[in-house]
């Protein structure tokens, strides 16, 4: 593995990143090799931004750089090649609300670090929430809202997975701006955050890893 | 005797231009910078109605006004739906458009102007709005995506010819059409709130500000890029990024004097988007927000108006930036932020307004509020420099005991 590509997606610098892509899968390197990569490079802007040393930019235009890397590397790849994954995690924004650029930056960086996540989009309703859980036999729900009428939404979605007997089988997070201590009080959640280190950390930590 | 109207105006003004100035008031106020749906939610008013009942709806706010204990009207951030409705509104969608009556109206972000369209629209910035970003906002003037640039008609011939067939042709004319709407719509919204203004005042209670100025990096960014689309042009195109920042900075500055002018209102409102702590590192603050944000605020303290920014999302990261701003002259609002540290660097500097978390008027107990108040009141009361509201205004969930509460607390713990 080489740290230029790290560097270089790290350093923002897109053009060079996908230029060393392209030359890595010229000279035989695995794609998956040069994907696991690239996840790596996203995850340091993740630490980093848990430290307060990188911003929301740097991780949309991570992703984007990912997005460019992932079309150059997916003719490569031969076969689903699916790696085991860390855990399961159904995510969308509440009924009523429309806001998903912070639920997609932590969609987005769940993804790089190994999760299997489905997002459910946004103004979910609750029976989408508990349909899914059925579906996908996640260990962590995100419920995602940026007004304050998500507050409800987030309550009757807990209140409904609980209402269909599948509370004991989930960790439920509430997250976006708004979320504090007090919002997963009121909507009976196991969790709540602000940013998407929040998500990262309560994710692993219900997964049973690390950050 | 009781004070009149007029005394109670002046009275309340005053105390806010004190708090503003950094003098010590005679109490701490309650003033919400602005209310959309709450007034009206807690009369069984649907916001279906109050988007297209102007009269109704600056009624319950003159009522919420007087019930809740506020000292200034607050200006609705809530605008007419009938002037959505006239244009066929595509990026403010409306209860009881195609939202549901109980929705709250939303802004639909989306790239609006897209990247590869920097050249086109700095070349040619109004006919570019005209033909191609005015049909992306509003399904009803999608025939304005026919009309040439304009120059090309400044001779009688191509007017007559090419002008006056394209008023000829039916797309064209439902557009123009929808744009009469629209003025109509907006000519009966200000005649009700001169008229709501009016009322309030005599009742004693100026409002809270003339008119919401966007920054021009928030108006590039929340209605021409995205978050989305200006982030990654921070990277990608950042020359263009900055040219269209300036060009919209000169027409904002000048909305705001005029505005305030206008309305006989010197509090001009900014609401802040894309600033706040995490949304970009101090170096892209630095090159993109923070110089025509301040050149705002400066002009507005020049021309002696009031700046009243919600610093919206987390400033604690700011207050440096914050302390270049004059002293004494802006009526700083904070949605969420580290008061202590405020204190520390800007307590002797700037006012503090807001800052009562949305979620604790919404699903906390009055005792939990009150207490929150009692916090501030202990940080703050040393000067008074302090004005009660949630960090974003009134909530439209809060419940109505907790608004309560926050005035009572301010009564027990703020009368100096």
């Amino acid at each position: 593995m080489s740290n230029e590509l790290t560097d270089a997606i790290v350093g923002m610098r897109e053009d060079d990143a996908l230029a060393i892509v392209g030359r890595e899968l010229d000279s035989g390197i695995a794609p998956t090799v040069v994907l696991d990569e690239a996840k790596e490079a996203m995850s340091v802007l993740g630490k980093r931004f848990e430290c307060g040393d990188a911003f929301i930019p740097e991780l949309i235009m991570g992703g984007e750089i990912m997005k460019g890397i992932s079309e150059l590397v997916k003719p490569h790849l031969r076969g689903p090649g699916d790696a085991a994954k860390r855990g399961v995690v159904v995510i969308g924004t509440v009924r009523g609300d429309i806001h998903d650029i912070g639920k997609d930056v932590v969609v987005l960086m769940l993804d790089v670090n190994g999760y299997e996540v489905h997002d459910l989009g946004v103004d979910v309703p609750t029976q989408a929430f508990v349909d899914a859980i059925g579906q996908f036999k996640p260990q962590v729900v995100g419920l995602s809202g940026l007004l304050t009428l998500a507050f409800d939404s987030m309550k009757a979605t807990v209140d409904a997975i609980a209402a269909a007997g599948l509370r004991d089988r989930v960790k439920i997070m509430v997250g976006g701006a708004p979320a504090d201590r007090q919002v997963q009080d009121y909507t009976g959640a196991d969790g709540w955050g602000s940013d998407v280190a929040a998500a990262l950390n309560l994710t692993a930590q219900w997964t049973g890893g690390e950050a | 005797m009781a004070a009149t109207g007029e005394e109670l105006y002046k009275q309340r003004e005053q105390r806010f231009n004190d708090i503003v100035a950094l003098k010590r008031p005679d109490r701490v106020p309650v003033i919400p910078l602005v209310s959309h749906y709450f007034p009206t939610k807690i009369k069984g008013v649907s916001n279906r109605d109050a988007g297209f009942d102007h009269d109704l709806r600056l009624r319950c706010l003159r009522e919420a006004t007087v019930e809740f204990g506020w000292d200034f009207v607050p200006a609705t951030g809530l605008f007419g739906s009938d002037g959505y409705e006239a244009v066929g509104s595509l990026q403010l969608r409306w209860p009881g458009g195609d939202l549901p009556d109980d929705a709250p109206f939303q802004f639909v972000e989306g790239e609006y102007l897209k990247a590869e369209e920097y050249g086109q629209f700095l070349a040619d910035p109004s006919g570019t709005t005209l033909s191609t970003i005015f049909p992306r906002i509003a399904s009803g003037l999608e025939g304005l995506g026919m009309v040439p640039p304009l120059y090309f008609l400044s001779n009688m011939y191509y007017l007559q010819a090419v002008g006056g067939g394209l008023l000829a042709a039916p797309p064209v004319r439902a557009a123009l059409q929808a744009l009469l709407a629209l003025g109509d719509a907006a000519a009966a919204g200000a005649a009700a709130d001169a008229a709501h203004t009016q009322d309030a005042a005599t009742q004693g209670y100026p409002k809270t500000w003339a008119a919401p100025i966007i920054p021009a990096f928030d108006v590039v960014s929340d209605t021409f890029r995205s978050l989305r689309g200006s982030t990654l042009d921070m990277y990608r195109h950042p020359e263009e990024l900055l040219q269209t920042i300036d060009l919209m900075q000169v027409p904002t500055v000048a909305l705001a004097v005029q505005a305030a002018r206008m309305f006989g209102n010197p509090r001009i409102f900014i609401p802040m988007h894309r600033g706040a702590g995490g949304f970009m590192s101090d170096e892209q603050f630095e090159r993109f927000y923070w110089p025509t944000f301040k050149g705002l605020v400066e002009t507005l303290i020049d021309q002696g108006l009031i700046p009243m920014p919600l610093f919206e999302g987390d400033y604690t990261p700011r207050l440096k930036y914050l302390a270049e701003l004059p002293a004494g002259k802006v009526a700083g609002h904070f949605d969420k932020i580290d008061r202590q540290k405020f204190k520390e660097i800007l307590g002797d500097r700037m006012c503090f307004w807001g800052n009562v978390a949305p979620s604790l008027l919404c699903t906390g107990t009055p005792q939990q509020v009150k207490d929150d108040v009692k916090e501030l009141i202990d940080l703050f009361g040393d000067t008074g420099a302090l004005i009660l509201d949630s960090g974003l205004g009134v909530p439209d969930e809060a419940r109505p005991e907790n608004m309560r509460a926050l005035r009572e607390a301010a009564e027990k713990y703020g009368v100096f």
